[in-house]
C-alpha cells in the first residue's frame, strides 16, 4: 500500500470509528441531558414568573418558547419566554418573566452563554445585570443605558443597563428581548399564546 | 529508552515531570477552573479520563498510524474521550457540567493530553503508556487540589461547599477571581523551584 492511500485509510477508519463511538454515546445521554434540561427550565420558570405553581407550554418555534405561569387556582399570572439570540461568542438563552399583557418584565435569567469571562460573562451575574432588569415597564421598546448606570434607581422605566466593556453582549441580549416580546405580541394577536388572567401589579 | 522501572515510570507524573509544576503544560484549565475545589477536582478527572484512555488507545494503535498523520489522529482519539467526557457529565453531573461550561471541550487541546501522546505513548508499550497516563493525572489532579483548595479557603472561606474558617475571617474575594489564579499558581511554582533546588544539591 503506497503511503498516501495508507494515510487515507488510517484517517478515515480513525474517523469512522470515533464518529461512530460517539454516535452511540450520544444516544446513550440524550434523554438524561435533554431531562436535565427541562428541569432546569422549570426552574427557572418558577424564578421569574414569582408564584408559579405549574407551568404550560403555549408556542414554540426557534429560539422562541413560550411558558405560561400558573398559580394554584390554575389562573395565569404570567408569561415566560425562553429565547436566543447570537451574543458576542455564541448564542445567549434566557427566560424572561412578563405579566399576561406583556406591560411589564419581573424579571430575567440566564440559561446558556459562552460570554467572555469577566466581561460578558457578567451577564449571569445578579449584581453586574441581572437586577437591572427587574420590574421594567416593557409596552414600548427597551433602550440601552450607556455609559452604564450604577444603581437601578438611575435608569428610566424601560431603560436597561450596560455592562462595562460588553456593549455587545448588553445590546445582544437587548435586542433578542425587543424581537421575542415584539414576537410574542404578534402570537398573542393570532391566538396562539394565551393572556388570560390578571395582572399582578 | 525504557530505562526507568515501572515504579519510576509512575512517580515521575507526581512530582519530577509533575505537569503542572514541573512542565507548567494544561496551564488554561489549571488557571480557570480552580476556583473551587469540587471544580478542579471534576475537572482533574475528566482530563485523567481522556489522558489514560487516549494514551492506551494511541499506545496500541501506534505501528497503525503513518507518521505524517499522526497528530490528526490523535486529536481525533482525544477528541473522542473529550466528547464522551463531556456528555457524561452533562448527563449525570448537570450543575458540575455547567459551571465547567467550554472547559471541558476545551481539554481536547490541553497540551498534557497531546504532549505524553508524541512524547510517550507514541514511543512505548501500552503497559507504560498507561502507567504514565496514571501517573501524570493524579500528578494534574494533586496539582489542581493543592491550587483550588488555597483558593476555596482563601476566597471563599470554604472548602467543598463548607465553611472552614471561622466568622472573623473576611473571604479574599481576588482569590477565586483570574488574578487569585495566577498569584496562588506564581508562589506555588516558586515553592516548587525552591525545593527542587534544594533537592538538586543534596544530591
Amino acid at each position: 500500500m503506497s503511503l498516501s492511500t495508507r494515510m487515507v485509510a488510517v484517517l478515515t477508519s480513525v474517523g469512522l470509528l470515533s464518529g461512530g463511538f460517539l454516535a452511540g454515546v450520544g444516544l446513550l445521554t440524550k434523554e438524561r441531558i435533554a431531562l436535565n434540561k427541562q428541569q432546569e427550565i422549570e426552574e427557572k420558570i418558577s424564578a421569574v414568573v414569582p408564584g408559579t405553581y405549574s407551568i404550560e407550554k403555549f408556542y414554540e418555534e426557534k429560539d422562541l418558547t413560550v411558558y405560561g405561569g400558573k398559580d394554584k387556582e390554575g389562573k395565569l399570572i404570567g408569561l415566560a419566554i425562553h429565547a436566543s439570540g447570537m451574543g458576542f461568542q455564541d448564542k445567549i438563552t434566557f427566560m424572561m418573566g412578563t405579566n399576561t399583557s406583556l406591560t411589564k418584565i419581573f424579571s430575567l435569567a440566564i440559561l446558556e452563554q459562552t460570554e467572555t469571562p469577566g466581561l460578558g460573562a457578567k451577564v449571569d451575574d445578579k449584581k453586574s445585570f441581572l437586577r437591572f432588569w427587574e420590574n421594567k415597564d416593557c409596552s414600548s421598546i427597551l433602550t440601552l443605558r450607556k455609559p452604564a448606570a450604577s444603581s437601578p434607581e438611575e435608569l428610566g422605566t424601560s431603560e436597561i443597563n450596560t455592562i462595562t466593556g460588553a456593549t455587545i453582549t448588553s445590546e445582544a441580549i437587548l435586542n433578542t428581548a425587543n424581537s421575542s416580546l415584539e414576537r410574542v405580541r404578534q402570537l398573542i394577536k393570532e391566538g396562539k399564546v394565551s393572556s388570560e388572567g390578571q395582572d399582578a401589579n | 529508552m525504557p530505562t526507568k522501572t515501572i515504579r519510576e515510570e509512575f512517580v515521575k507524573g507526581l512530582w519530577d515531570e509533575n505537569p503542572i509544576f514541573r512542565q507548567l503544560l494544561g496551564m488554561c484549565p489549571t488557571l480557570a477552573v480552580t476556583n473551587a475545589v469540587i471544580n478542579g477536582f471534576a475537572m482533574g478527572l475528566a482530563t485523567s479520563f481522556v489522558l489514560i484512555f487516549s494514551s492506551v488507545v494511541v499506545s496500541s494503535i501506534k505501528k497503525l498510524i503513518p507518521n505524517q498523520v499522526r497528530i490528526a489522529s490523535y486529536i481525533v482519539i482525544i477528541a473522542t474521550f473529550v466528547t464522551m467526557a463531556d456528555r457524561f457529565l452533562a448527563a449525570f453531573f448537570y450543575p458540575i457540567s455547567k459551571e465547567l461550561g467550554p472547559y471541558v471541550p476545551l481539554i481536547v487541546v490541553n497540551c498534557i493530553i497531546l504532549g505524553r501522546q508524541e512524547a510517550f505513548s507514541s514511543k512505548n508499550t501500552v503497559g507504560r503508556s498507561l502507567i504514565d497516563a496514571l501517573g501524570m493525572s493524579l500528578g494534574f489532579v494533586l496539582a489542581l487540589l493543592i491550587l483550588s483548595s488555597i483558593r476555596e479557603i482563601l476566597g471563599m472561606g470554604t472548602f467543598l461547599g463548607h465553611q472552614v474558617m471561622g466568622s472573623w475571617f473576611k473571604p479574599w474575594i481576588i482569590m477565586v477571581l483570574p488574578p487569585g489564579a495566577f498569584i496562588t499558581l506564581g508562589i506555588l511554582l516558586a515553592i516548587a523551584l525552591q525545593i527542587e533546588r534544594k533537592t538538586k544539591s543534596r544530591r
